[in-house]
């Protein structure tokens, strides 16, 4: 086993257009590995499978869709990337973003680094998408592809506002729970917050939370705004279901009486254009589901 | 001393304090009553609702404050008469956060049993944490600085690994973070419920117990002449502060040291008698937290506290153990014990020296060469070797370098203080490097490497000031220095944590630190760290005199000729500073700089020059090899090397420790 890694790994050193290289090479595309999720969910958008990601077990739990097709290495946590299996992967390119600064001397070693970010302070999350899906686009080679994805993002998120113009309640509040007794929540300038507004929807919190609510917020919170849907965003922790079920406080919001609680599937937080779409599409579903929202109980 | 002997002769003047304390505390909540939040609804609608509001979360959080003040102090008052430690809490023993952290490993391992079991798995995590605790402290006599030595550790660990279960379970991270900061946030009255049947149970057995209570702060033997089971009521003093303690945390999550600062404040405030100690403590501790709630309350907006509860009580942690501090020195009962000699001595140190280091090469040459990749195991050399250097060499470096600087730093503290649990850990300057680090995440948009490094080294220079500062009044004592360190850890951790609990995305990179993460090191950073080493270990030999001569005691040193305050705080700030570089590499925790010297002793290595040494050689060593397991053994997943040294050197620690207290005795 070891000769064996050992001759490849030469071979491949001496020669880098032999074997799998070569192959890459010939389709065209150029051997890309993404730290950050938003570029990977990007990068899977526009049909390129990358070399190498990071923390791929959790991707698909989260970020569930694009599908990682096989042969994608995982790189481990997001917070410590194993250089040695990214060297192994032998990327052309690394990208990386804000969050990911302190790894980008170490990553340099392997290949050329671009950092691409979409949450940066002082900065809508949507157009930054955008920007990075065309930057993505350009660096992977596949620019129509790119602009398809903008283009189709923003139809079919018209699409959905179309389907929406009906609705009688226009007013959500996008939350994610801590505990049976904390949320946070995502505010206008968050990537989710965007989507509400080019759904034509309102985000009943009103205000910019710097893309998620900085500090957890008291489920108190929630009796100011009893008229909106509440959107609960997983991951939901396995107590939390059993005591909001319990609650008198919580069976006695206005909202959760009315049965406006909408439960979406697992979603990234933090994504690019795919996750905006998939949260625009599971809201929409959501909303216009003839019984109504998926509630908690 | 001085405003102790004049709060007894004017007994009015604590009961003013109380009075204006009380009074701001309901005027508080009266504000609170008065001002109800908006709420946006038809008028029927939102009457409903403000009723709703006050009667399942005004109310309810001002009884849990109460009834969880209530149980801190007394589980509190409890432990420091059982313990006869006024520095004694569920905070300084680390029973809050091995609560705490049976609590996050049931959401990650089996979710389930918080659903039906949450009390039960805080109480669990709560007795390990106080057993440890109290095993690792037994052969000093349960001395109060050492008890807060260990429980320091204990929490220092369990934070250490609750770091790293949040990185690998990204998605849970705000309910960590939340638990870990003590909101108290509610919306019903189950919280109170539960903490007033708890406290009820717990009211009762203390109680039931106060005879044997009353006698156990008496000295063992006149406590065992009165026919009182000793060990056993001990036991059960202990079983039912850790109950109340655990109920807290499982509730509504750590809430530091309220438990330290009822009972110091009642009996700063003239009581004296034991029994009313017990009667006082409780409902000070309420007042304490409902006036700390009702200030953090002030500081919220749109339903979020600026900063959790629990972490704002933290914070008074600190400079209360340093105001405590005059009164433990009056509690001591024996001197500074010897370290328990070395099984067999060394005749040749140098050539042991000589034997250790080349067996540390021939690690280093192994971990350097063998690795994992995709597919499967390989031994590098040649181009494939060179190629995967620029990742391994730097963090080798780096490890070898830190496990060296806690070593020495180790064996100093322990020669120092003449403490075997004075780890270079509680002095506090890691803590302290954290809160630089956090500082530089806020305040920098997207910092990189050299950034980060600048903020780390800065906030533990800092720290590093203030310890020594506070530890200079009483020319480097030991005690002084130990808790001095102790107090500057635990505000700097409280201080952590209200960050923390902001859930943001930079506390990822907060987290990995404090998990001790070593592959992210430059080149560069792991030259100038094995730089820095070289430097402050080389001249330790030459110090072997003091070294000798400090863990005879202050008079016995002073005696021999040493200048005992100059060679203390030469000592003490080489420490410091070994322990902060070592800090940046592998985060705050390791446990090395305990292992590294205990081994070093057992080697045989008796006299101060050579044990520092091969406490260094041990600690690099030691560190080489986890850091290789680290990048190994969950490929590609990496495991932080300062964690993986401290889970693998604790339980060893342990055994060590009880073994080496057998021995002497």
């Amino acid at each position: 086993m070891t000769a064996a890694f050992d001759v490849t790994r030469r071979a491949l050193l001496a020669a880098p257009l032999s074997g799998l290289a070569l192959a890459a090479a010939r389709a065209g595309t150029p051997r890309i590995a993404a730290i950050d999720w938003a570029a990977l969910e990007t990068l899977l958008a526009i049909g390129v499978a990358p070399v190498a990601a990071a923390e791929l077990i959790l991707y698909r739990a989260v970020v569930v869709e694009p599908a990682l097709p096989p042969g994608v290495a995982d790189l481990g946590l997001r917070g410590s990337p194993n250089y040695e299996a990214l060297w192994a992967a032998r990327p052309d390119l690394i990208l990386s973003s804000d969050f990911y600064v302190w790894a980008e001397p170490k990553l340099r070693l392997i290949a050329p680094v671009e950092r691409l970010s979409v949450y940066v302070r002082g900065r809508a999350p949507y157009g930054a998408a955008e920007e990075m899906t065309r930057t993505i686009g350009r660096l992977a080679e596949r620019p129509a592809a790119a602009e398809a994805l903008i283009a189709g993002t923003r139809d079919e998120l018209e699409r959905l506002r179309g389907r929406l113009a009906g609705l009688a309640e226009r007013r959500l509040i996008p939350v994610n729970f801590g505990d049976p007794r904390h949320f946070r929540v995502f505010g206008t300038d968050s990537m989710f917050g965007e989507v509400l507004a080019r759904l034509g929807l309102d985000n009943a919190w009103g205000a910019g939370t710097s893309y998620s609510a900085s500090a957890p917020i008291g489920l108190e919170a929630l009796a100011g705004i009893g008229d909106a849907w509440i959107v609960v965003v997983p991951p939901i922790p396995p107590d939390t279901r059993r005591a909001l079920a319990q609650s008198v406080f919580w069976a006695a919001l206005p909202n959760v009486r009315a049965g406006r609680v909408l439960v979406l599937e697992p979603i990234n937080p933090f994504g690019a254009l795919p996750a905006a779409l998939r949260f625009g599409r599971l809201v929409a579903a959501g909303l216009t589901a003839p019984g109504g929202g998926r509630g908690l109980g | 001393m001085a405003e102790l002997t004049l709060a007894a002769r004017r007994p009015a003047g604590p009961a003013l304090l109380w009075g204006v304390l009380a009074t701001t505390a309901a005027a508080l909540f009266a504000a609170r009553l008065a001002l109800p939040p908006a709420v946006s609804a038809d008028a029927a609608t939102a009457d409903g609702l403000r009723h709703i509001l006050l009667w399942h979360s005004t109310l309810p959080r001002a009884a849990t404050a109460l009834l969880a003040g209530a149980a801190l102090g007394l589980a509190g008052a409890l432990l420091q008469r059982v313990l006869r430690n006024p520095i004694a809490d569920p905070s300084t023993l680390g029973i809050a956060s091995g609560a705490q952290l049976a609590l996050t490993l049931a959401l990650v391992l089996a979710p389930a049993a918080l659903g039906v079991a949450r009390e039960a798995v805080a109480f669990a995590g709560g007795l390990a944490a106080a057993a440890i605790v109290l095993c690792l402290a037994w052969s000093r006599g349960l001395a109060p600085v050492t008890v807060a030595i260990a429980g320091m550790t204990l929490a220092l660990m369990a934070s250490a690994l609750g770091a790293a279960i949040a990185l690998a379970h990204g998605e849970y991270v705000l309910s960590l973070f939340v638990w870990g900061a003590g909101s108290l946030h509610q919306q019903s009255w189950a919280p109170a419920r539960s903490l007033a049947l708890n406290l009820a149970a717990g009211g009762l057995a203390a109680a039931l117990l106060s005879r044997p209570l009353l006698l156990l702060g008496l000295d063992d033997a006149s406590a065992r002449s009165l026919g009182v089971g000793l060990l056993t009521s001990r036991l059960a003093v202990i079983a039912v502060a850790v109950w109340l303690a655990a109920s807290v945390t499982a509730e509504v999550g750590i809430i530091g040291f309220i438990g330290l600062a009822a009972p110091a404040l009642a009996s700063a405030s003239g009581v004296t008698s034991p029994r009313r100690l017990l009667l006082v403590a409780p409902p000070l501790g309420a007042l304490l937290l409902w006036l700390t709630d009702g200030l953090v309350q002030m500081t919220a907006s749109r339903g979020s506290d600026a900063i959790p509860t629990g972490a704002a009580a933290g914070l008074i942690g600190g400079p209360l153990l340093l105001w405590l501090l005059p009164r433990l020195a009056l509690g001591e009962r024996a001197p500074p014990q010897l370290a328990p000699h070395p099984i067999r001595r060394l005749t040749r140190p140098r050539h042991a020296l000589a034997g250790l280091a080349a067996a540390g090469l021939a690690i280093a040459a192994i971990t350097l060469v063998l690795g994992r990749a995709p597919d499967g195991w390989s031994l590098a050399h040649g181009d494939l070797l060179a190629a995967l250097l620029p990742f391994r060499g730097p963090r080798m470096l780096a490890a070898a370098a830190a496990g060296a600087l806690l070593g020495a730093a180790g064996a100093l503290m322990q020669r120092l203080t003449g403490n075997p649990l004075a780890g270079p850990e509680v002095l506090g300057v890691n803590a302290g490097a954290g809160v630089g680090l956090c500082a530089t995440l806020m305040l920098l948009a997207a910092p990189g490497p050299e950034a980060m490094m600048a903020g780390t080294t800065l906030g533990a220079l800092a720290a590093i000031a203030v310890i020594l500062a506070i530890a200079a009044r009483t020319g480097f004592g030991p005690e002084r220095l130990l808790l001095a360190g102790i107090a500057v850890g635990a505000f700097c951790l409280a201080l952590l944590t209200a960050v923390l609990a902001s859930g943001d995305r930079n506390a990822f990179t907060l987290l990995a630190w404090m998990a001790g993460s070593t592959d992210r090191i430059t080149l560069s950073q792991a030259l100038v760290t094995a730089g820095a080493a070289l430097v402050l270990i080389a001249p330790l030999p030459l110090l072997g005199r003091w070294l000798d001569l400090l863990p005879l005691g202050t008079a016995a040193s002073h005696g021999l000729g040493l200048p005992v305050a100059g060679s203390r705080f030469v000592l003490a700030l080489a420490a410091a500073l070994m322990a902060a570089l070592a800090s940046l590499m592998v985060g705050p925790l390791s446990l090395v700089g305990l292992v590294g010297p205990h081994l070093a002793r057992l080697l045989g290595f008796a006299r101060g020059g050579p044990q520092v040494v091969a406490a260094a050689l041990i600690g690099a060593v030691l560190l080489l090899g986890v850091d290789w397991l680290g990048r190994t053994i969950a490929f590609p997943y990496q495991i932080p090397t300062g964690l993986l040294a401290s889970l693998v050197g604790g339980p060893y620690l342990l055994w060590l420790l009880r073994r080496g207290g057998s021995t002497s005795a």
